[in-house]
């Protein structure tokens, strides 16, 4: 895939797909051998298989934002994000033993996969790739928000609750990996992971508009909008936990035992920076540019917040 | 500056030491009893209502036993100052929830570990207005409580001294009244509050009351403004039973077993209860004896233990003889209206509880709804504030990296509204089991008409405000707050679970005492009133001494206040512009 398959044109209503935008490709005989399956013995999900598609492995396309002011990508940098210089990581001789360990531990000792079967994983890396877009990250400083993710799944770590209308979140996620492969199959004839990042963005935008389709059969089982939020709050958990995404966006990190004393005007401390913004625009036509309501226009499923803050 | 001053930061306990927070320690052997001795008082969950009820009972020279099912934390090791690293402070244990409008539980509720939720809020301790116990009878919605404001005044401003609260010398709404430490200073969600609400005539109340210490109290630091407050306060400067009133209980010779859950509840001959069974840190089945136990387990795992002790002549569950054992459950109104500005706000700076309005809590003729609702600052840290992005403005991809880019543009209010009590919103037992063996809790709620109005009203209220702060953009997302309810106390034994003083109508030497007794709940944030029934049920369990101890009824006569039971440091402060107050408080 190349930049010049991205399609320009404007974003669609959401539910109505234009053959402009989904170019209507007739799922083949060999595209469906890149169909994820899984086995499902008893109504017991077991790890997800699909046959891999070959030997044709591309990497990963280009898909930078735009410098509005010279019209032209911007180039993928160490630190994105309006403070540069700030660096949460040179303040860690001022945190508390404890955090330190955790924040260190983090960034240094990222888990490996041992959930995702090796085929979900490629396809994972795919979802996330667009659910918090790093293109204008450099490779070193990419977050690597599938691990965490596995992590999690690894563990079983749960929020402490379930949705009655959801399966537990190991299965939720395996459920809709396969929902998302029938999605980009049933849009663009081909698996998710060979899709342009237009193209990945318009098949999860179905999703988290709550009106997806293909799957009809996986959505009977769980929640279109509860599993969006699933996906979404497992990447941010893993995105914003990080250093740099705090450096990213100017959130001071860890501040004990040192606190804060300029809490009037925005002010940085000593150790912080002042912002420099810069502006950018998303991938042109890039749907998740568009901030839609989360569950469809109708508001109807519009789930409620998750996080305690009061 | 390359390199603190003193060199790294070293606090982390020795082998041995208990530490809470830089200063303070537990440095007394705590007291055991064996499992096979009787003791007087068996309380279950060591949190808001457990902590102060050991405290309480143990200084009046009772035997008492509290069983905590989290860690009984050692802050400097085990708390961090980091958002997703506080994921152990939360009952994470699954629990279902449902219905029309299901509540998110987990982070947004009950604790897990010495100190339950008050390790993990926010820290507003509003008082409740005088209105709120009789909302039936002035409102005809909801139900009166069997007290009224004025039996529990004296304990509101006890505990606002014992905590200690720290607010402004005159707080205008419900009963007014001034509180004795000063109020903190503002930071930039609580400008953007104080100058909307003020640009709109609306009074507000700015640098508390919260339960953070505005300057240092006893062994106790002072605020250092980091913003991690519902991340656990690793200075101590916030309250949590666990700093204010567990070290004393334990010096009074209080026993804390944690890491130990109650399955059940035992009962004896005679329609008396016995003791628990709990299953240890080695998750071993063992018992505790006792001539009175007392549930403290919050809005969900009160109503479940009582399910889950269901035996022969209880098949409904203990205690439930009226058949409202896990109803009426309630939770706030807690949207966020997030606005964003052209300056920089920085939300996490200063403790995200600072400054509220109370303007719009009584009912008021011109609304087309009953009661009312609070507005609160709030601080999401960037994890959180992602989430609401994601809900509020439907962020993903690119759109969720730009928003969040802007991070230090928003500013995040809180809608604080009392939703109404309604039978239909349960705490049932589910068909799952945790790792006991034991059915966890099905939560099931749903909004009715009054909630709603309620909410959009409010909502579209602090919209205003914002925007007359200067906001450019305002968005929100529709959440809920504080889990109460669920056993509630009344006059009436066949529509209440527990009496004003938390004792069972069916079970005499069972007692529940914490959120779950709330017949309903204001808009005021439940924490100080949770804490002040506790201290008030103490008092009468320590005036009821011999009945105890003799197995008699119980007089249900008001017990006078202890002032004597206070932890060391609370008696002989006042409050600045109302001396009445200071010379009436011991």
């Amino acid at each position: 895939m190349s930049a010049a398959d991205f399609n320009p044109n404007p974003i669609p209503e959401q539910g109505v797909y234009s053959s402009a935008v989904a170019p209507a490709k007739e799922p083949g005989p060999t595209s469906a051998g890149n169909k994820l399956k899984s086995n499902r013995i008893d109504g017991i999900i077991r790890p997800a298989t699909f046959e891999e598609p070959g030997t044709d492995d591309e990497g990963p396309v280009e898909n930078l934002p735009v410098d509005v002011k010279i019209g032209q990508p911007l180039k993928s940098r160490a630190q994105p994000g309006y403070y540069p210089g700030y660096n949460t990581l040179s303040q860690q001789k001022f945190w508390d033993e404890a955090t330190r360990k955790v924040v260190l531990s983090r960034v240094n000792e990222v888990p490996p996969i041992r959930f995702f079967t090796p085929p979900e994983h490629k396809l994972m890396l795919a979802i996330c790739a667009r659910l918090l877009p790093q293109d204008d990250r450099d490779k070193e400083h990419k977050i690597p928000i599938v691990n965490y993710i596995d992590d999690r799944l690894y563990h079983d770590r749960i929020e402490g609750y379930r949705f009655e209308d959801m399966p537990p979140d190991r299965e939720a996620h395996r459920l809709g990996l396969e929902a998302i492969e029938a999605i980009a199959h049933k849009m663009y004839g081909h698996s998710f992971v060979k899709l342009g990042p237009l193209e990945q963005e318009q098949v999860l935008q179905t999703i988290h508009d709550g009106n997806p389709p293909a799957g009809e059969e996986i959505w009977q089982r769980m929640s279109v909008v509860r599993y969006w939020t699933l996906l979404m709050q497992d990447a941010i958990e893993a995105y914003y936990a990080h250093p740099y995404a705090w450096d990213e966006i100017g959130f001071g990190g860890p501040a004990y035992p040192r606190g804060y004393l300029r809490q009037q005007n925005g002010m940085a401390e000593p150790w912080e920076k002042d912002e420099q913004p810069y502006p950018w625009n998303a991938p042109p036509g890039s749907p998740s540019a568009g901030y839609k309501p989360l569950g469809g226009a109708s508001g109807k499923q519009t789930p409620v917040g998750q996080e305690g803050t009061h | 500056m390359k390199e603190p001053l003193l060199g790294s930061f070293k606090a982390k306990p020795e082998p041995g030491e208990h530490r809470l927070g830089p200063i303070q320690e537990i440095h007394v052997p705590m007291r055991k009893y064996s499992q096979d001795e009787e003791v007087d008082f068996c309380i279950v969950g060591v949190g808001s209502a457990g902590g102060v009820l050991l405290q309480r009972l143990a200084r009046a020279g009772f035997r008492v036993v509290g069983l905590e099912a989290g860690p009984f934390w050692n802050t400097e090791r085990d708390w961090v100052s980091d958002e997703a690293g506080s994921y152990k402070l939360y009952w994470n244990d699954l629990r279902i929830t449902g219905g029309k409008n299901p509540l998110a539980l987990g982070a947004n509720n009950s604790g897990h570990g010495v100190g339950g939720g008050s390790v993990h809020w926010a820290g507003f301790t509003p008082r409740f207005h005088p209105s709120d116990f009789r909302v039936c009878s002035r409102d005809g919605v909801g139900v009166d409580w069997p007290i009224s404001y004025w039996d529990l005044k004296p304990y509101y401003a006890l505990l606002e001294k014992e905590m200690p609260v720290a607010g402004p010398a005159y707080y205008p709404w419900g009963d007014p009244h001034g509180y004795t430490y000063g109020p903190h200073p503002t930071a930039g969600v609580s400008n953007v509050l104080v100058n909307g609400c003020t640009r709109l005539g609306i009074g507000v109340s700015i640098g508390g009351p919260v339960a953070i210490n505005s300057g240092s109290h006893a062994d106790r630091p002072h605020c250092i403004y980091r913003g991690f407050c519902i991340q656990g306060c690793k200075v101590g400067a916030k309250q949590s039973t666990l700093v204010s009133h567990v070290p004393d209980a334990i010096n009074y010779g209080a026993e804390i077993r944690d890491n130990c859950m109650v399955s059940r509840i035992e009962m004896g001959p005679q329609g008396r209860v016995t003791g628990v069974t709990y299953y240890d840190p080695d998750k071993k089945e063992a018992r505790q004896k006792a001539r009175v136990v007392i549930v403290c387990g919050y809005a969900i795992e009160t109503p479940r233990l009582l399910l889950n002790s269901a035996c022969p002549g209880w098949e409904q569950g203990l205690a439930n003889s009226s058949g409202t054992v896990g109803k009426y459950l309630m939770a706030q109104a807690g949207n966020v209206v997030m606005g964003r500005f052209d300056e920089l706000i920085r939300m996490y700076k200063g403790p995200p509880a600072n400054s509220l309005t109370e303007e719009f809590y009584e009912t008021d003729p011109k609304h087309d709804f009953a009661r009312g609702f609070a507005v609160q600052t709030v601080g999401p840290l960037p994890i959180a504030f992602a989430k609401q992005m994601m809900v509020a403005k439907g962020a993903w991809g690119w759109g969720l990296r730009r928003v969040m880019m802007d991070y230090n543009h928003w500013a995040p209010l809180g809608v604080l509204g009392e939703i109404l009590p309604w039978e239909d919103n349960t705490v049932t037992l589910a068909e799952e089991k945790d790792q006991f063996g034991l059915p966890v809790a099905r939560v099931t709620f749903n909004l009715h008409d009054n909630d709603r109005k309620l909410i959009n009203f409010a909502t579209k209220k602090v919209e205003d405000i914002l925007i007359a702060a200067g906001a450019r953009e305002v968005v929100q997302e529709q959440r809920y707050a504080h889990l109460v309810g669920a056993c509630r106390m009344g006059s009436d034994p066949k529509t209440s679970v527990v009496d004003g003083f938390g004792q069972s109508h069916d079970i005499p030497n069972l007692f529940v005492c914490d959120g779950s007794i709330l017949p309903t709940q204001g808009s005021a944030n439940p924490g100080l009133t949770i804490q002040a029934l506790a201290a008030r049920t103490a008092d009468y369990l320590i005036s009821e001494r011999e009945n105890i101890l003799e197995g008699r009824p119980f007089s249900r006569i008001s017990p006078p206040v202890r002032h004597d039971l206070s932890p060391e440091g609370t008696s002989g402060r006042g409050v600045p512009r109302l001396k009445g107050t200071a010379l009436k408080v011991k």
